[in-house]
Formats: C-alpha cells, sequence, structure tokens
C-alpha cells in the first residue's frame, strides 16, 4: 500500500473516533425530571393519581386489619398483634410508616409545585386539585396521629439536613393542620364529578373522614358536626339490601363515599381461596370468630344471653338478620354446596348436579375444615368460587359508618335527641330490609340512656361493620383491645372427642351460651372449663400496642426522636 | 600473547548490546548494529541474503548472539575480528576431515505438535538450521553431532545425533514465568519488568478445571481474587471480588477482553482464553481509571502463532450432582412436632399434648397411608421433585493458521446442561474469530468477532426449597396418578410438570477492528472500534392447573395455587455498545535507558430498551403466543436507559539497565451519570521496582534467581450507581378510576427518589508494597503484596428517615479503610520423568468504615463507623432460658417468650444504661464480620511419560457464617416441615432438665419464631471450609497408534469438581450454597484430538 494511502486511511480513522465523541449529557429517556414538573393540569392530574394507589391503603384493604381483631380466627395461627409481639422492626410498623410518608411527601410535592401551573390553569382548577391534594395530606396525617400519636410532622420541601433535625410533633398541633387540610378540601372539592367523569375525592368523602379523625381523636364536636355536615349534603343513602351491598357487582351505590375500585380485567383482584368452603374449592383458613358470632343481637334487640329468644343449639335461629348475612348458616346452601360442619354429615349436597358429595367442610372428612366451624358470608358470592378471585371495591367509607358516628359523637357528648336514635335505626332498618319508620319490624333503639346507648352502638358497630377493617380501630380508641385480645381464641373438640362430648350429649352446635359484658365481649371460660370446646390459641394483647413503636431504623439514624413507651 | 588475546577477547565479549527490531530486512539489522555498537559486516554479496527478514530481540547481550541472530537460517558461519564480523560461507569453514552428512528431522512437544521456529545449532560451532512450520529442519553435521537446540517456552536440550540421518526430537515446556510477558493495560510488559501488582494465570489452567464458566475456573486460582458462587444450576455463575470490597454497590471488576470492556467474563470460554491479567493495585489499574476501583481483569483470547496450523477437536460428558441436599423428619415426627409446636403456642394447657393431630393419627398415619394414601399422605417431595443427576456435555473446535500475512484462530464452543430438577436447560454456543492482517511494514490489522448465543430453559418454578419444605403429609398425586390438592392447593409437582415454562434466550454479537500503524520506528499508533449489540428475548407462559377429586375425576375442586389462570408474559429487550479508542506508543532504548510512552482516548456509550408485554386468562393453554390471549388482559410495558464516558490516558514507563523501574499513569475521565459541574475527575497514579537480584553485590548467592522489590501508589475511581442519579425523575405507574360506569385506568406520576444533585466521583486511593522472589534456577517462586486502600467520598445509600417519604439515595458519604495482603507460592521441578509442579495462595484483608455520615442497614448486616464492612448486628444471646423463674426476672424481647427460648441480653436503653426491654434500637449490637477471611486456593500438576494430572483446591479459613433460617427454623410458614438438623437436639417439654441443658436449639414455637430466630450471635457459626475444587487425570494416546488414523495428538481424561469439603455446615448444606440452590459435584469423561 502507498504511504499516501495510508496516511488518508489512519486520518479517516482517527476522524471517525474524534467526530464520533461520545455524548455526556444524557437524560432520562423514559422518564420525566421533577424539576419540570407540576406545571400543567396534565401533569398536576397524573401526581395527584398517585395518590390513588392501593400501597398507600394497604390496612383498609382485604381484612388487613380485621385479622388482628377479635373477630378473626384462624385455625391455630395468630398474627403479631393480638400475639403481642409487635416490634419497631415489625414489617407492618416499617412499611405503613414509609408509605404514609410516601403519600404525604407526594401531597406536600403537589401542594408546594403546583404554582408552576400558575397561568396554564384556571384558578378554579388551581382550587380543586390543592383541595384534593390537601385531602390526601389530612387523611395520611391523621392515620399516622392515631397509630403513633406524636410524629415527624412538616408540610414544606425538606432537605437531608432539616430531615435529621426533625423531632417528634404534637398530636394535637398536627391534629389542627388536618383540620386546616380537610376544610380546604371541603370548601374546593365538588359535592360529585357526574357519571361520566372519573370518579375522584369529594366534598363529602372529606367530610366523612375528617370525622373519622375526629372520631379517632375523640374530639366529639368534630366528629359531629363533620358528620352532620355529610348527612347534610343529602347525597348518600344506604343500600336498601345489607347483603348486596358487598358484593362484587354491586358498584357505584349511593352508599359509597369513598372508595378503590379494582378490576380483574385491568389487573386488580384479589385471591379469595382462604376464605372460602373447602367443599366449593376453597381452603377455609380464616373464619369469623365465635365472639363474633356470639355478638350479633337476637331480633328483641337484646344480646343473646339476655335474649329468650337465643337457642344455642340453633344459634343462627331469631338472630339480627345480619348475622347470617355475615356468617355462612348451617344447611343453608353457599356456594352451590350446602354447608354443614357437623362431623356426622360426610357427604353434602352439591345443588347443581343433585348428587351427594364428600362434605369437606367437616373436620371428621377434612382435618383443614374451618376449626371452629364457621365460614364467612358478607361478601362472598359465586364469583369468589368461579376462579378464586374477586375484584369488589375497596370500600374506605360508607354511609352508614357516617350515620353511626354522629350518633355515638351525640351520645358522647349527651346530646341525645331523635336524630341520635335515629341515625342509629336507620343502620338497623336497613339490615331488616324495613323502612326506619316501620318500628314494628325491626328493633328500633328507643332508649336515651347514655350508658345503655353507649352499649348499643358499640354493639351495632362491630355487627355492623364486621370484616370491614373497622374493629382494629374501634378496639384501640375505645381501649377495649387489652380485654378482647386477651381472651383465648376457642374452636370446636377435636372429631372424636366433639361427637361423644358434644354431639353425643345434644349440645351441638354451642354447649352454651357465652356471657356478654358491658363492653360487647363474650367470656367462653365456662365452656372450655367444662371441657366442651377447645382451646386453639392464646391472644396476649400487650396494652404498649396502643400506640405502635416507631421504626428503629428510625430512631437509631435520628436520636431526635424518642420511642414510644415501654418499647 | 594468549593472556592479551584472552583479555582482549574478555572486553570484546563483555560489551552488552541491546537491539531490538522486529520483521527488519538483514541489511537494516546490520546497519543498526553497526549504529549502535560499531561493528561492521565483512560478507560477500552471494553469500549472505540481506533481504530476508528478521527479528533481532537483544537484552545486554553479547554481540556473538546479535550476529547469530541476524545470520540466522543462512548457511554461513562468522568470525569476530576488531570490529568487524566476516562472514563465510559455512563450507569454507568445515573441516574436510570430518565426515559431514545431511541430517533431517522434526521437533515436537510433548504431546507430538510441531515447533516451529527452533534454533538446532550444531554445537560449538555456527552451523545453525531453524524449524519449519512443520518442525522440520536439515543441517549438515559430522556422524556424531552434537545439537544445541533453543526456543523461548521450552528448555534448551541438547540431542546426540548417533550417526543417524533422521532424528526426532522431543522438547519439554519451560514455564519460566519471570520472562512471561504480561498483558497490562493498553499494551503488555514483561513479567520482570511490572511496578505494580499484576496477578496472571494461564489460559491453560484454566482450561484444565473443567467448572462451567470462566469465574468459577478462577475461584482460589490467584491470590487477592476472590471468587464466591452460590449456585451451580444451569447457567449459574459466580460473583468475583478484587481484593475484597471496594464499594457499596457494584464490587465487579471491570472486564476487558481484547482491549475492550464487556459486561460479563462468562461471554469468553475458558477453552479460548490464552491468559488472564488482574491488575490489583491502583497503580497497575488507574490507566482504566474511573472504572477500574474494583480491579480490572484481562482476558486476552488465543490467536495463531506464526507457523502453527491445525485443526482440534475438544469434547467432554459428564454428570452433576448436589453435593448434599437438606432431608427432613418423617411423616410421624412431623405430625408429633407439629403437634408440639401447636401445644406450645396454647401455652402447653394439660391434656392438650395432640394439639392438632390425634394420637390415633400419630400412630397410625404411616400405616393408614398404605391403605388409604390419598387420605393420608407420605409424599417423598424431595424424591418427586428432584432428580439424582444432571448430565451435561460441552464441544469444542479450533482451526489456527498462522500465515506470514494472515493469522486467524477460529472456535466453536457448544455447551448443554441440564438441571438437577426436570425441564431446566442450558444451552450455549460461542463462535470466535481473531484475525490478523499484515499489509508491508507499517500497517497491521486485527478483525475480531464473536457471537454467544444462550438459552436458558426453566420451569415455571424453581422447586429446590420446596423439596425440603414441603411436608409429606399433603399429596402431590392421587393414588392414580392424578395431580392432588398438596398444600391447600399448593402442589410443586403439579407446577414442575404442567405449569409452564420460563425461557430466556440472548445473543451478543461483537466485533472489534483495531488497526496498528507505525510510520516511524518505535512509533505506534492503535486506532480500535468495538461496536457490539446484545439482544434477549424472555417468556414466561404460566399454565392453568386444575385439581379434581381423589375419588371422581370429573368433580373439579380447585386450581393450583399459582396456576390459576394460563398467562403469558413476554420481554424483548436491546442493548448497544460501542468502544472507541485512539492510542499512540512510543519505545525507545537509549543505551541502558528503556522508556516507553503511551497516551490515548477512549470513549463508551450505552443504550438499552426494553419492552414487555402480558396477557392474562388464556382459553386455550397450549399455544404461547400472545395473540392467543384476550384483549380484556393484555398490558405493556417498555423503558429505555442510556450513559457514556469519555476518557484520556497515558503513561510512562522507564527502566534503567533492568535495575531501576519506574511508571507513572494518568486518566481523566468524565461520566454522563453525574452533573456537568461534577463530572470530571482524574487518577494518578506512581509506582517504582528495584531488581535488587541484579546488583552486584547480590551475584554471590546463587541460589537466588530473581529478587525484585515494587511499591506502588495510585489512586482509582467508581460511579456505577444508576444512570441519572443527579436528576429528580418522576417515576410512572397505574391507579384504577370508576369513570362512566366502569372502570379504567389512570397513568400516575410521582418523584420516588430524592436527588443529590452534587453527587460525583467516589476515589479509592491504595498504597501496595509488594516482593517478587524466585530461587534455585526459577524453579521456586514467592510473591508477596501489602496494601492499604481508602476509599472516599463513598457512594453510600445512607439511610435517610423513612419520613422523608423517599428511597435511600446514594451519597458521596465516607471513608472505608482496608488493609489486606496477598502471598503466592510455586515450585515446578522435574523428577526424572515426573513433572511436577505445586502452586498455594493466601490472601486476606479487613475492610472497617470512617465516618460514614450515617448508617446503612441490610437485612442482619450493618455498615456504620467502626464496623467492619457488613459487620453482623444483632442481639447478643445467653443460651436458652430453662425455667419461668428465670423469663420472669429478666428483660424480653416479647411477652410470649417461655422457657426454651432464646435468652438476650439487655444491652441498653435510651438513657444509655439497660431498661429492662429487649428492644432493636438499644440493645442490637455489632457481632463480628461477615465476610471470609484468609481465602486460599492451589493446584497441584503432574507429568509422567503420556500421564498428566491436575488438582485444584480452594477454601476460606475463617469466617462467621449464619446459620439461616433455612436449616433450623422448624415451621417457618406454620406448616413447612423441620429438617433433620434440628432433629433430637431442640428444647422440649418432653425432654429431661439434662436434655434442655444441653439443647442446641429453641423449641418448637411458631408465636416466639420472632424472638428465636432474630440475628443473633446464638446463630453464628465457624464458616470456614476446604475444598477440592477439581482433580483431571488425562492420558496421552502413544503417537504411534494415532498417526495412521491421521491424528497427531490424541488425549483422553477424567475429570472431577467439587469432590468433597471440609466444614462445619450442618447436615445436607453446602458451605456455598444460597437458598433455594444447590451446589453440585460433577464428574466428566473427555478427548481432546489434534489433526
Amino acid at each position: 500500500m502507498e504511504m499516501k494511502n495510508i496516511k488518508i486511511l489512519i486520518s479517516l480513522l482517527i476522524a471517525t473516533v474524534i467526530t464520533g465523541c461520545a455524548e455526556l449529557d444524557l437524560n432520562p429517556l423514559s422518564e420525566g425530571s421533577s424539576k419540570t414538573w407540576y406545571s400543567n393540569e396534565k401533569e398536576i392530574q397524573l401526581a395527584l393519581n398517585d395518590l390513588y394507589r392501593t400501597y398507600l391503603w394497604d390496612l383498609e384493604i382485604n381484612y388487613g386489619t380485621e385479622r388482628w381483631t377479635d373477630n378473626w380466627t384462624q385455625r391455630q395461627s395468630i398474627t403479631e398483634y393480638p400475639a403481642g409481639i409487635i416490634t419497631s422492626e415489625w414489617s407492618t410498623v416499617v412499611d405503613t410508616w414509609a408509605n404514609t410518608y410516601k403519600g404525604i411527601v407526594r401531597a406536600n410535592n403537589i401542594l408546594n409545585g403546583i404554582e408552576h401551573a400558575a397561568g396554564n390553569v384556571s384558578e378554579d382548577m388551581m382550587n380543586q386539585f390543592r383541595g384534593e391534594a390537601s385531602f390526601f395530606r389530612a387523611a395520611l396525617y391523621s392515620r399516622l396521629i392515631f397509630l403513633w400519636g406524636d410524629v415527624p410532622f412538616y408540610t414544606t420541601e425538606l432537605n437531608i439536613d432539616e430531615a435529621f433535625q426533625m423531632k417528634r410533633t404534637s398530636k394535637e398541633l398536627i391534629l389542627q393542620s388536618i383540620y386546616a387540610d380537610y376544610d380546604v378540601a371541603i370548601n374546593y372539592l365538588p359535592v360529585a364529578y357526574g357519571k361520566t367523569n372519573k370518579q375522584r375525592i369529594t366534598k363529602g368523602a372529606a367530610m366523612a373522614l375528617k370525622a373519622r379523625t375526629a372520631l379517632w381523636m375523640s374530639d366529639w364536636e368534630t366528629v359531629r358536626d363533620a358528620a352532620k355536615a355529610c348527612m347534610d349534603l343529602k347525597v348518600y343513602s344506604l343500600y336498601p339490601n345489607f347483603s348486596e351491598y358487598f358484593l362484587s357487582s354491586t358498584k357505584d351505590a349511593a352508599e359509597t363515599i369513598f372508595a378503590l375500585p379494582r378490576s380483574f380485567e385491568l389487573g386488580e383482584s384479589w385471591y379469595t381461596k382462604n376464605f372460602i368452603p373447602r367443599t366449593a374449592g376453597g381452603s377455609s383458613v380464616a373464619s369469623p370468630s365465635w365472639e363474633l358470632f356470639c355478638s350479633f343481637p337476637c331480633k328483641d334487640g337484646l344480646p343473646i344471653d339476655e335474649s329468650p329468644l337465643y337457642n344455642p343449639r340453633k344459634p343462627f335461629e331469631n338472630r339480627d338478620p345480619r348475622c347470617s348475612a355475615t356468617i355462612t348458616e348451617f344447611g343453608t346452601t353457599f356456594l352451590g354446596y350446602v354447608y354443614d360442619p357437623n362431623p356426622y354429615t360426610t357427604t353434602v349436597l352439591n345443588i347443581n348436579t343433585g348428587t351427594n358429595v364428600k362434605n369437606k367442610d367437616t373436620r371428621s372428612v377434612d382435618t383443614y375444615a374451618s376449626y371452629n366451624g364457621l365460614v364467612l358470608k358478607k361478601g362472598v358470592d359465586q364469583d369468589w368460587a368461579d376462579d378464586l378471585y374477586m375484584d369488589a371495591d375497596i370500600i374506605i367509607m360508607r354511609y352508614a359508618d357516617v350515620l353511626l358516628m354522629y350518633a355515638e359523637a351525640k351520645i358522647e357528648l349527651n346530646d341525645i335527641d331523635a336524630s341520635t336514635l335515629d341515625a342509629i335505626n336507620q343502620v338497623r332498618a336497613r339490615a331488616y330490609g324495613v323502612a326506619v319508620t316501620a318500628t314494628d319490624k325491626y328493633p328500633a333503639v328507643t332508649t336515651t340512656d347514655q350508658s345503655q346507648l353507649r352499649k348499643i352502638l358499640r354493639m351495632e358497630r362491630r355487627v355492623e361493620f364486621a370484616w370491614e377493617n373497622r374493629r382494629f380501630y374501634d378496639l384501640v380508641r375505645w381501649r377495649i383491645a387489652e380485654k378482647a385480645l386477651t381472651k383465648p381464641i376457642y374452636g370446636m373438640l377435636d372429631v372424636a372427642a366433639l361427637k361423644s362430648k358434644v354431639i353425643n350429649a345434644n349440645l351441638w352446635f354451642f354447649p352454651g351460651t357465652p356471657e356478654i359484658d358491658d363492653d360487647g365481649i363474650p367470656d367462653f371460660t365456662a365452656m372450655y372449663e367444662a371441657g366442651l370446646i377447645k382451646l386453639l390459641v392464646q391472644r396476649n394483647f400487650n396494652s404498649r400496642q396502643y400506640l405502635w413503636p416507631i421504626p428503629s431504623k428510625e430512631i437509631k439514624i435520628n436520636p431526635n426522636l424518642t420511642q414510644n413507651p415501654d418499647y | 600473547m594468549t593472556i592479551v588475546f584472552c583479555c582482549l577477547s574478555f572486553s570484546m565479549y563483555s560489551q552488552d548490546i541491546t537491539l531490538k527490531m522486529s520483521n527488519v530486512t538483514v541489511k537494516e539489522a546490520i546497519s543498526a548494529l553497526n549504529k549502535l555498537s560499531g561493528y561492521s559486516f565483512v560478507y560477500a554479496i552471494n553469500d549472505l541474503d540481506t533481504r530476508k527478514i528478521i527479528s533481532v530481540s537483544a537484552n545486554k547481550k553479547r554481540i556473538n548472539e546479535v550476529v547469530e541472530q541476524i545470520i540466522i537460517g543462512q548457511n554461513v558461519t562468522y568470525r569476530i575480528k576488531e570490529k568487524n564480523i566476516i562472514i563465510s560461507p559455512l563450507k569454507a569453514t568445515s573441516d574436510a576431515s570430518q565426515n559431514f552428512h545431511k541430517l533431517t528431522g522434526q521437533v515436537t512437544d510433548e504431546k507430538g505438535g510441531s515447533i516451529t521456529g527452533v534454533v538446532v545449532k550444531q554445537k560449538d560451532t555456527k552451523n545453525v538450521a531453524i524449524t519449519d512450520i512443520n518442525g522440520n529442519f536439515s543441517i549438515n553435521v559430522p556422524l556424531d553431532a552434537i545439537l544445541d537446540l533453543k526456543i523461548l517456552g521450552y528448555k534448551p536440550m541438547e540431542y546426540k545425533t548417533n550417526a543417524q540421518s533422521e532424528v526426532r526430537i522431543v522438547l519439554s515446556e519451560e514455564v519460566r514465568d519471570l520472562d512471561e510477558v504480561v498483558v497490562i493495560g493498553y499494551g503488555t510488559l514483561k513479567k520482570t519488568d511490572l511496578t505494580g501488582s499484576v496477578a496472571t494465570v494461564d489460559g491453560k489452567n484454566m482450561a484444565k478445571i473443567k467448572s462451567p464458566t470462566l469465574t468459577q475456573s478462577l475461584q482460589g486460582s490467584m491470590s487477592g481474587v476472590s471468587v464466591t458462587r452460590s449456585s451451580s444450576a444451569p447457567g449459574a455463575s459466580g460473583t468475583i471480588r478484587v481484593r475484597g470490597i471496594t464499594t457499596i454497590g457494584e464490587s465487579d471488576p471491570l472486564i476487558i477482553v481484547d482491549g475492550v470492556p464487556v459486561s460479563n467474563i462468562d461471554d469468553v470460554n475458558s477453552n479460548d482464553v490464552e491468559s488472564i491479567s488482574v491488575l490489583k493495585d491502583a497503580a497497575s489499574a488507574s490507566i482504566y481509571g474511573a472504572r477500574a476501583a474494583a480491579g480490572v481483569i484481562l482476558v486476552t483470547t488465543k490467536r495463531a502463532k506464526s507457523g502453527q496450523m491445525g485443526i482440534e477437536y475438544n469434547g467432554s460428558f459428564g454428570i452433576e450432582k448436589p453435593t448434599r441436599f437438606p432431608e427432613v423428619v418423617n411423616v410421624t415426627r412431623y405430625l408429633q412436632m407439629m403437634n408440639e409446636m401447636t401445644w406450645n403456642d396454647a401455652k402447653n394447657p394439660v391434656g392438650g399434648d395432640y394439639a392438632v393431630y390425634s394420637e390415633e393419627q400419630v400412630n397410625n398415619w404411616l400405616q393408614w397411608s398404605k391403605e388409604n394414601p390419598n387420605q393420608y399422605p407420605n409424599t417423598d417431595w424431595a424424591k418427586m421433585l428432584i432428580n439424582e443427576y444432571a448430565p451435561k456435555q460441552s464441544h469444542q473446535l479450533t482451526a489456527s493458521y498462522g500465515g506470514e500475512n494472515i493469522k486467524s484462530h477460529a472456535s466453536i464452543n457448544y455447551e448443554n446442561t441440564d438441571g438437577i430438577y426436570d425441564y431446566r436447560n442450558y444451552q450455549k454456543l460461542n463462535v470466535r474469530l481473531n484475525n490478523r492482517f499484515t499489509v508491508g511494514k507499517h500497517l497491521s490489522a486485527n478483525v475480531d468477532f464473536s457471537v454467544l448465543y444462550s438459552e436458558n430453559h426453566s420451569p415455571s418454578v424453581n422447586p429446590i426449597e420446596t423439596a425440603y419444605k414441603y411436608p409429606a403429609i399433603y399429596a402431590a398425586t392421587w393414588a392414580d396418578g392424578r395431580i392432588a390438592e398438596g398444600k391447600g392447593g399448593g402442589n410443586m409437582y403439579a407446577r414442575l410438570h404442567y405449569g409452564g415454562f420460563e425461557d430466556v434466550s440472548g445473543t451478543k454479537l461483537a466485533g472489534t477492528f483495531s488497526m496498528e500503524y507505525k510510520p516511524i520506528k518505535d512509533l505506534t499508533i492503535t486506532g480500535l472500534w468495538s461496536p457490539s449489540l446484545f439482544y434477549q428475548n424472555g417468556k414466561d407462559f404460566n399454565k392453568q392447573i386444575s385439581i379434581f377429586d381423589a375419588d371422581d375425576p370429573d368433580v373439579f375442586l380447585a386450581y393450583v395455587s399459582g396456576a390459576e389462570n394460563t398467562s403469558l408474559y413476554e420481554e424483548r429487550s436491546l442493548r448497544k455498545m460501542a468502544t472507541k479508542q485512539l492510542l499512540a506508543n512510543y519505545s525507545t532504548t537509549i543505551s541502558e535507558h528503556d522508556l516507553n510512552m503511551m497516551a490515548g482516548y477512549e470513549d463508551y456509550t450505552y443504550f438499552n430498551e426494553t419492552l414487555a408485554a402480558h396477557a392474562e386468562n388464556f382459553v386455550v393453554t397450549e399455544y404461547p403466543y400472545l395473540d392467543l390471549g384476550p384483549i380484556d388482559n393484555m398490558q405493556n410495558s417498555g423503558n429505555a436507559t442510556h450513559t457514556a464516558y469519555r476518557s484520556f490516558f497515558g503513561r510512562i514507563i522507564y527502566d534503567y539497565n533492568n535495575k531501576y523501574y519506574g511508571q507513572a499513569n494518568i486518566r481523566y475521565d468524565g461520566s454522563s451519570r453525574f452533573h456537568p459541574d461534577y463530572r470530571w475527575a482524574a487518577f494518578p497514579s506512581f509506582s517504582a521496582g528495584w531488581a535488587i537480584s541484579k546488583e552486584s553485590f547480590m551475584q554471590d548467592f546463587s541460589a537466588l534467581s530473581f529478587l525484585k522489590l515494587r511499591a506502588s501508589w495510585g489512586t482509582l475511581g467508581n460511579e456505577r450507581i444508576g444512570n441519572y442519579p443527579y436528576q429528580s425523575l418522576i417515576n410512572y405507574s397505574n391507579t384504577l378510576f370508576r369513570e362512566g360506569g366502569i372502570v379504567s385506568s389512570s397513568t400516575t406520576a410521582a418523584q420516588v427518589d430524592y436527588a443529590i444533585p452534587d453527587i460525583s466521583w467516589e476515589t479509592t486511593e491504595t498504597w501496595d508494597i509488594g516482593l517478587d522472589a524466585s530461587f534455585f534456577d526459577n524453579r521456586l517462586t514467592i510473591c508477596g503484596d501489602y496494601y492499604d486502600k481508602m476509599t472516599k467520598g463513598m457512594l453510600l445509600e445512607l439511610e435517610i428517615p423513612d419520613y422523608m417519604g423517599y428511597g435511600n439515595p446514594q451519597q458521596n458519604a465516607g471513608k472505608m479503610y482496608t488493609k489486606g495482603w496477598e502471598f503466592q507460592i510455586g515450585w515446578k521441578d522435574n523428577l526424572g520423568k515426573l513433572g511436577y509442579s505445586v502452586n498455594f495462595n493466601l490472601s486476606d484483608y479487613k475492610s472497617v468504615m470512617g465516618n460514614l455520615g450515617g448508617i446503612v442497614f441490610t437485612g442482619n448486616q450493618i455498615i456504620k463507623e467502626g464496623s467492619e464492612y457488613y459487620e453482623w448486628y444483632g442481639y447478643v444471646s445467653d443460651g436458652l432460658y430453662q425455667t419461668q423463674e428465670e423469663v420472669d426476672k429478666s428483660a424480653t424481647l416479647s411477652a410470649t417468650v417461655k422457657p426454651g427460648d432464646v435468652k438476650y441480653v439487655d444491652i441498653s436503653g435510651p438513657n444509655g444504661i439497660p431498661d429492662g426491654v429487649i428492644n432493636a434500637d438499644y440493645d442490637k449490637v455489632l457481632l463480628g464480620g461477615s465476610l471470609p477471611r484468609y481465602q486460599y486456593g492451589g493446584n497441584l500438576s503432574l507429568d509422567y511419560k503420556a500421564f498428566d494430572m491436575f488438582v485444584a483446591f480452594q477454601g476460606v479459613g475463617k469466617q462467621n457464617a449464619r446459620l439461616s433460617v433455612d436449616m433450623v427454623e422448624p415451621f417457618q410458614t406454620s406448616y413447612t416441615t423441620p429438617t433433620k438438623v434440628i432433629e433430637g437436639k431442640y428444647w422440649s417439654p418432653y425432654n429431661t432438665e439434662e436434655q434442655n441443658l444441653n439443647a442446641k436449639y429453641p423449641r418448637l414455637s411458631y408465636q416466639s419464631a420472632t424472638n428465636n430466630y432474630q440475628m443473633s450471635d446464638f446463630w453464628l457459626m465457624s464458616g470456614a471450609y476446604f475444598r477440592l475444587k477439581n482433580i483431571t487425570i488425562g492420558y496421552t494416546i502413544p503417537k504411534k497408534l494415532i498417526e495412521k488414523a491421521g491424528l497427531s495428538n490424541l488425549r483422553i481424561y477424567a475429570s472431577g469438581t467439587d469432590l468433597f469439603s471440609l466444614d462445619n455446615y450442618p447436615q445436607g448444606w453446602d458451605p456455598e450454597s444460597a437458598s433455594n440452590a444447590y451446589i453440585s459435584r460433577s464428574f466428566s469423561l473427555g478427548l481432546s484430538v489434534k489433526f
């Protein structure tokens, strides 16, 4: 090769290398930059959408907190909370803390960054966005002060140095800010969005959630006023049929105030197998507890230990209709099969084929059939059993709660009037499927005695909201967890003993009637001591758990934070 | 007169001449020698071919040696008279009285391969011949002549011709480590000239260890290079650490294959490796500056050598077997232990012993299971899920041609390995083609091309863990063989066989074009362009499996858990990378000064794009393609990232008289990962060496062959922390809204991470002092290094408060101090026909954290000021509680603690004194380092006649290891079966007091598990181990037996890897195995054929 050619070649090579220098100013290809975000309506909308994601609402989803309460039995196992073993490293503590603050900082960023959009977005729209973000910030801080008491509190953008300077702010101070945020929301949010638009958070939801926060803090006047304001909107009403309301097929009911929708097609659904009877293809892992079963009053409105209508051998008879709407009645058809936990019933009828099949819901046939004989009915229908998935709404606030919050506030304020009784009676009448005025068709509440009403209201909340994640909050704020969650969980005797001691002795199903105390908590000790029921597992709630521990990591890296007592 | 002549002669021959020329004409060499030394050649035109191309390589050599190199291969002899070298035809000097004849012969190596370029010289004469590419030579010699044979890489030999006219001479290889040429960054250097710490391995040893990957072959082969692996699954690799941990994030060393950075060393097949160099200290690695903090591994692949020609086949067949597999208690014990656990958790009520399973069931289960296995299963899950062994095979074909202007080396490797459970298979195909073109005197080019194709087939589940966790009381199949219900629908057997698959295949294409241009003597300019592409396809097909009733196959019961519906997930990604380099290298020798200068530019770009699609609820389950998925349940996703670097670098290497060495490097690097203001950084280094053995005062130590002291200092950088860490990104997700009566999905946006705008390079500064020595004619070699390393501005994911609402960002946080040493010793010799060599290496380091400005938690480990890197962090235990009184008197972690649970020491409280409760905030302490210490390795190789043998071992001298929950925690998920490890050794209410005092493990309890299996020193054990890594025995079939078949060499061998280990691990657990994985031993038979 000629020298000249070589030189040309070399020059070309060098030119290629140099001119093709790698560009170093590279920006993300598939993500946006926060520096320029929040500058128009679309971007703010997208940021607000993030606050509707389910990770922020874990405690409200799928019996998240219900499993910690005395409404729950899961064979012989027990979760950390009733076992009394939660620590500052418990994953629920760590995750709830972190996720709640994630939501708060995202709401803060919207509220602080929204000014970028001034000029691009109408002032009305800006205000509505402010209302929406304020609502979520208020709801999330409410959770923090309920679970932890005093917590780090901020509404501005924090840098790392500022974050390490933070101390816990008293929950009373935070509460004032929460109320202010709710009021911004109430002020700016619309009552409704119109059927064809996205159903975002509403004025009524802000009122109802404000009432709930006040309820958690026992600020009864605020509860009363916020609940009343929500009732006065006159846009919410109880769904006429209690059982039907909880089914996956019931969407968009006027009772629902704040819910997160799910859709199987869009990838949000929930696996139901653990709650379905075994004959119907489930695994019957978790059941309503006997305490819950015994809490439904009789048709005369009296607790079972006082009502002459109660027969422990036929425990579903003469009960408040919510009893068999919540727990599957023995001998009835459920999900295509007759449900019967009696060990002598070794086969049951398959309604669809008309043939008898093995009864896997009795422990004489299947060791893992329900340990206390009960299976859940509330919300469960064939849709759950068909493919073991369901996509019912995650209901965070419904109108019955507003009514009962209102009643509770009035009772606690000792400001008992007709509206107080009416609020309770509306809920109860709906359970019977009758009008509130048809007092001959349901046991209307008439007493105006504060302590009697308090007991009635607490029983009413328990049975109305069974397995809806409300019991945990009630146990804590009424300070009765230390009683309810220190009693053992009971179930049926093992098959041989059950047959000889209970069934053959004609004591099926319940060999006795528990006494129910003033806090509405049944006591099975006598039956256990008589050897007629089995102790499945001990509960060991420790009263330090009324407040959760601050995650250990937070205390280790920031000495300004103190731990809650006794952890 | 004689005396005078001697003196003259002495003075003349003592003059050292240094002359290095390659591919020059004889004429050019003569004139260069003349300029250098004043010697002139005197010759007749016809006697000497002056246009012949030769190479001269003389480093302080005597004149006669230089002359011999110049006239090599020509039929001439010479005399030196003063400054004249008088050339005369050979015949003229031959003594007519001697009986000359023509002798022909062939020179081969021990395996029968011909050796090209051997200098065959009649002893004490200038009568020389050189072997051709077939190893043949011819020479006119007296009948009883003695031939001197010499070539680099083989032992010099004297051969008596004994009047033969045709001879075959076998040379044995000589590995004189110190003469080796070592690949360093952007160049090569003689091993004796190194001033930094560079470890090397010969490709031959890599190929000998029959490991599935190059990474695993490196295990134990070099001091200071640690390889850990956690699985032997097909396609699994390992983790390489050079001098331990350097940083928190990625501590993977930079891998350079033939000058180009690659992402994975295992892209290169062990058989293609010519050599591997590991640049360990900062001085050696700093030429790679910003990306070298974790060390640099340079892999050089094989190229054709001059005159080499041949085709070779290597193949092996073998099997893999897990070294160990966990065993579980039998079904009766399971029932008993389940009862005991439940009874314990119910606070041991009197008469409540049979808490879950009745006495009848416990006593009769085994019997009943024979009569009614559907209701009383006794399933051996391990046997149903795990196979006895897995077959594997590999094949390799190589062709090589080393012509004058074109040198080409091509290889194809194919591997096929099964896993130890069904449907698991890995196949890999490597193709590599390395070419060198020489165009005239000034220009040459390397054009290399490689393809790697791999296929990884798995069932949709990995059954390893289940095989030792599922209790026997759940049925995998009904008595008639149909799929059974398993544990509440959980049935790993069903999912393994009917649940679908996960396939990943990848194609990597890489090409390198590099051109070398020598415009003038001593200067080389190299331009390199190396683009590569990587395509990956993933397909996960998860199939619905129905369970029907045990008695009635028509009654549908449920779907197997995790297989409720049929879904397909497909992913496609494309990665594009390109490296560009421009180097200038100037090398010169001026009398006793050797100088090499290099300057270069390099840049690198990386781009990755992924798209994925998902569909659910397939009605037809036979076809794993998206078009069969219902439109309702389809989801798509995609993302892309890119990064780039730019670098300028330079180096000066100098030595004086091969005695004093110095080297300086600098690299100036910019990375797209940082903000423009914090993007650029310079990384300098300096090193020096002193070859003490060359000093005159050392000449009396005859045992010492070589001794050199080295010292170096340098800095390196690291920036592997995600692609855009200085920018706050908005991440997208989606959520659902009710809208117009239906549910619709909406995009969401949020800032997820906190950005540190001024984040910049992490820097590592290293001091290194090293010693290389060899004794007894280089038979004994020793190498040692001590280093002291400081990492500054360490990129740490420091914990920020969770209440900030962001993930922990990377910060230039703190300092880490690492001190370590390495030692390597080798001996190589012959005992008659037995050739043998032994090598051993040992190294250790310890990293202690300096001021970090924060803490990093990683589960059971911590990184904080004063701690070791990844030190165990947990409670201090005080044995097991024996009595209730003891529990009542103690601070406890929770209210459920009872006798038989682990007792912890109350270390402190909020006020700095023990506060009567055990909690994570104040009672966890540092429990000692978690990383392996005193890592060692070694090998032994023997050859005797046609037999050869190779043994390699490796191990860890000291390590605090944790007994994992998989090993010791019974009923991890309330029903999983206990392993045999705890059987008979746990605290139990059924035990005597004395038995309980000696109990090694806590009582059976689900509720107390959060107390008992917390990280504490209770669970720490010695993780030290010794492992026999490999034994290979080979036999080379005698040449005469195979010659007729046209073969030049045939070797067969048997090899075993991971045959045994010595360690403290509980029965069933391998020291290296991670959870849900296994380590296997393998046995293979192989053969290698050369045509």
